[in-house]
C-alpha cells in the first residue's frame, strides 16, 4: 500500500498525464481473469435456473471487455463472478492470480478492496458525504492517515476532472459528475481491475460520451483492465473486445 | 473522515424522520424521569423525618385505635420529653370537594413541642389555644382553599360523619421539611366530645402518639420501651422511630412503588421500540449502499458498526433532549406543583442525582439493543443481491 500511494503521490505531481501502476497486476501481460467450465446455478423456489453454462473465458491484462446480451443472458452474473462478489456453482473463477472459488468470504472481501473498483449504473453515493469523502471511502480499510486518505482522494478526484467539486455534496451535482466521483472511488485504490455495470444508463448521451471517455482513459492510460456490462451498443463499440452472451453461454 | 463518523453523520440522513424519533425518546426519557423521581422522592419523604420522635400505633394496624389513657403512660417513658396524641380526622371542603388534605385532631398545647418545626405567628398560636375550634392550616392547602385568619369554615367529616364548624386561627409554615404544609390541625377535645356524643365506643380513643424523645436517648430504646410497657395490657402497641414509620407506608404501597417501576421500564421498551423501528426503516431504505459497500471491502462488522453507531448517537440525543426537558418540567412545573399540594408525600420532588447519568447511559444501550436485529439484517445481506435491489 505505501509503494501505491507513493506512486499516486507522484501521480499528482505529473497532472493527467501520471499513471498509477496496479498493485496486484500482474507484472508481465498475460490473462488476468481466467474462468474456466464455470456454472452459476440460481434456485427460483426449488425450481433450479442455470444462468451460466460451462463457461470459458480468458481476458487479457489491460483490455477494455464490453459484455452484450439479452435481458437474463447471465452478464450480471458473469460480472459479479469476476468481481467477487458472488460464487460459482462449479469451475474455477481466477482473477488476478486469486482462486475465487478458494477464498473464504472474508478474505475475498479483503481481495475487492485491493483488486477490484466498482462503477454502478445508480452511482451509489453516499448522500451524507462530500464527493471527497465518498472517494475516501474504500481508504478507511487502508491504514493511511487521514491526510495521506486526504490526498489520495484528491488526486482521484483530479484524474476524473472533478478537482473543483470535491466539498460538494451528491445532490449538488450533475449526474455525469455523480458517475465521475463513483469511477474516482473505484480507482482511489489503485486496483487493476474496474468493473462496470451499465455505468452509462443512467446518463444522457454527453454525460455518457463522458464517461466512456473516461474510462478509455484509464484503459488506455492507467493500464486498467476494464470488464464493462452495456445494453448500449454506442458505449460497446469504445470497448476494445465486445463478448454476447446469450442463455448463459459466449456466442 | 472516520469509519465511525459515517454512522454518526446518517444520523442527519432524514432530518425530520431523525428529529421526530429525538423527541419520541426524549418523551420517553422525560416519563422515566419522572417516574423515577416519584420513587425518589417517596423515599426522600421518610428521609425527612425528625430523628428524635417515635411514633407509637396500635401493634395490629395503623387503623385500630390505641385507649386515650395510653398517652399518660407514654408520657411516663424514660426518655420520653412529651407524648403527643393525634387522631386521624378526615374531611373535606364541600366548596373544593376535589382537593385533598390531611385533618389530624392534636392536643394544641402540645402539637407545638413535638412538632417544633411547625411555625405560626404567635397572637395566631394562643388564638388557636383559646377557641375549642380553632384551627391551623397548612401555608399550601391555605393557599389553594383561599382560607384566611379569623374565616368560620364548614368541613364535611368523612369518618365522622356531618358539617363541622371552625375558626381559622392560624396559618402555619415550617422550616423543615418533616411536616408537610398541607394539612390541618384542630383541637382533639372537639373531636372527643362529639364522639362522646354521637359515637361513643370512639370516645377517648386515639389513632396514635408521637413522642419527642430527651436529648441522649435513642428512639430504637426509647420506642423498645414504650412497648414493653403495653405487652402485658389487650392492646400491644408498635412503636417506631418516624423514619421507620413513614417508611412503613411505603410499604403499604409497595405494590404501586413497584407499578411505577414496571410502568418505567415498560416506558424504556416503548422507547427501544421507536428507536428500531426507525433504525430498521433506515437499514431497509440503504439496503443498496450497504451492498456498495460491502462490494468495496467493507466487512459484515464494518456494517455493524454503522447501524449500531447511528443508533447509539440517536440514543445519545434523545436522552440529552429527555434530559433538557425534564428538569424544568420536573422540577419547576409539577415538583412544584406536588410539593405545594402534595407534601406528604413529596415534600421535595426534585430529580435525584443518579437519574441523569442512568437515563443517558440507559438511552444509548437501549439504542445499541434496538439496533441489535436491524445491524445483523444489515451484516447478513447478500452483496450481489442488495447491489440489485433499489431504494
Amino acid at each position: 500500500m505505501d509503494q501505491t500511494a507513493r506512486e499516486m503521490d507522484s501521480s499528482e505531481d505529473k497532472g493527467e498525464d501520471a499513471k498509477p501502476q496496479g498493485s496486484g497486476a500482474p507484472a508481465a501481460k498475460g490473462n488476468v481473469i481466467e474462468l474456466s467450465k464455470v456454472r452459476k446455478t440460481y434456485f427460483r423456489g426449488k425450481e433450479p435456473v442455470e444462468v451460466l453454462k460451462d463457461l470459458d473465458l480468458d481476458i487479457p491484462t489491460g483490455s477494455f471487455e464490453a459484455l452484450m446480451g439479452p435481458s437474463g443472458s447471465g452478464k450480471s452474473t458473469l460480472l459479479n463472478l469476476i468481481a467477487g462478489l458472488d460464487r460459482a456453482t462449479s469451475g474455477v473463477v481466477k482473477v488476478a492470480g486469486s482462486d475465487l472459488g478458494k477464498l473464504s468470504e472474508s478474505a475475498r472481501t479483503k481481495w475487492r478492496s485491493q483488486n477490484v473498483g466498482f462503477i454502478f449504473q445508480t452511482f451509489n453515493m453516499l448522500p451524507v458525504l462530500t464527493a471527497q469523502e465518498n472517494v475516501e471511502l474504500p481508504l478507511l480499510l487502508t491504514r493511511l492517515s487521514a491526510a495521506e486518505r486526504r490526498q489520495r482522494a484528491q488526486t482521484a478526484l483530479k484524474i476524473v476532472g472533478l478537482e473543483d467539486r470535491m466539498d460538494h455534496y451528491p445532490r449538488e451535482l450533475s449526474g455525469g459528475q455523480e458517475q465521475r466521483v463513483t469511477i474516482a472511488r473505484a480507482i482511489v485504490t489503485d486496483p487493476p481491475i474496474l468493473v462496470a455495470d451499465e455505468p452509462t444508463g443512467d446518463l444522457d448521451r454527453d454525460s455518457a460520451e463522458d464517461i466512456l471517455d473516461l474510462l478509455v482513459k484509464l484503459n488506455r492510460e492507467f493500464e486498467k483492465t476494464i470488464i464493462m456490462v452495456t445494453h448500449d451498443p454506442a458505449a460497446a463499440e469504445r470497448a476494445t473486445i465486445v463478448r454476447r452472451l446469450n442463455k448463459g453461454l459466449l456466442v | 473522515m472516520r469509519a465511525i463518523s459515517l454512522g454518526v453523520r446518517n444520523v442527519l440522513r432524514n432530518r425530520f424522520r431523525t428529529a421526530l424519533t429525538i423527541l419520541g425518546v426524549a418523551v420517553a426519557i422525560l416519563a422515566f424521569i419522572l417516574l423515577r423521581t416519584v420513587l425518589s422522592a417517596w423515599t426522600v419523604a421518610a428521609d425527612f423525618a425528625a430523628k428524635d420522635r417515635v411514633v407509637t400505633r396500635h401493634k395490629v394496624s395503623f387503623i385500630m385505635t390505641l385507649p386515650g389513657k395510653y398517652v399518660a403512660d407514654v408520657a411516663e417513658t424514660p426518655g420520653v420529653k412529651t407524648a403527643l396524641l393525634s387522631s386521624w380526622f378526615g374531611a373535606k371542603d364541600p366548596n373544593h370537594p376535589n382537593e385533598f388534605f390531611g385533618t389530624i385532631a392534636v392536643d394544641p398545647h402540645k402539637f407545638f413541642e413535638v412538632y417544633d418545626e411547625v411555625v405560626v405567628p404567635e397572637d395566631q398560636k394562643q388564638s388557636f389555644f383559646a377557641e375549642r375550634r380553632g384551627i391551623i392550616v397548612g401555608s399550601a392547602i391555605a393557599k389553594k382553599l383561599n382560607y384566611q385568619v379569623g374565616q368560620r369554615v364548614t368541613l364535611q367529616g368523612t369518618i365522622y360523619p356531618g358539617n363541622w364548624d371552625f375558626i381559622v386561627s392560624g396559618i402555619y409554615d415550617t422550616t423543615r421539611q418533616s411536616v408537610d404544609k398541607s394539612s390541618i390541625f384542630f383541637h382533639y377535645d372537639y373531636l372527643n366530645e362529639w364522639a362522646k356524643e354521637k359515637r361513643p365506643r370512639a370516645a377517648d380513643q386515639v389513632g396514635w402518639i408521637i413522642s419527642r424523645i430527651e436529648k441522649g436517648h435513642r428512639p430504637a430504646d426509647v420506642a423498645k420501651a414504650i412497648d414493653t410497657k403495653f405487652d402485658e395490657r389487650d392492646m400491644q402497641t408498635l412503636s417506631q422511630d418516624e423514619r421507620t414509620f413513614n417508611t412503613s407506608f411505603l410499604g403499604m404501597i409497595s405494590a404501586v412503588l413497584k407499578a411505577v417501576d414496571a410502568v418505567s421500564i415498560v416506558i424504556l421498551a416503548i422507547m427501544m421500540l421507536i428507536l428500531g423501528n426507525t433504525i430498521a426503516m433506515g437499514v431497509r431504505e440503504r439496503t443498496h449502499e450497504y451492498g456498495m459497500l460491502r462490494a468495496i471491502g467493507f466487512l459484515p462488522k464494518h456494517l455493524v458498526l454503522f447501524v449500531v453507531g447511528e443508533a447509539a448517537t440517536v440514543g445519545l440525543l434523545g436522552g440529552i433532549a429527555g434530559l433538557v426537558i425534564s428538569y424544568p418540567i420536573v422540577e419547576q412545573g409539577l415538583g412544584r406543583f406536588l410539593e405545594e399540594n402534595m407534601g406528604a408525600f413529596f415534600p421535595y420532588f426534585r430529580i435525584d442525582a443518579k437519574t441523569p447519568p442512568i437515563a443517558l447511559a440507559l438511552s444509548i444501550l437501549l439504542g445499541v439493543c434496538a439496533a441489535i436485529i436491524p445491524a445483523y439484517r444489515a451484516s447478513q445481506l447478500d452483496v450481489a443481491a442488495s447491489l440489485r435491489k433499489i431504494g
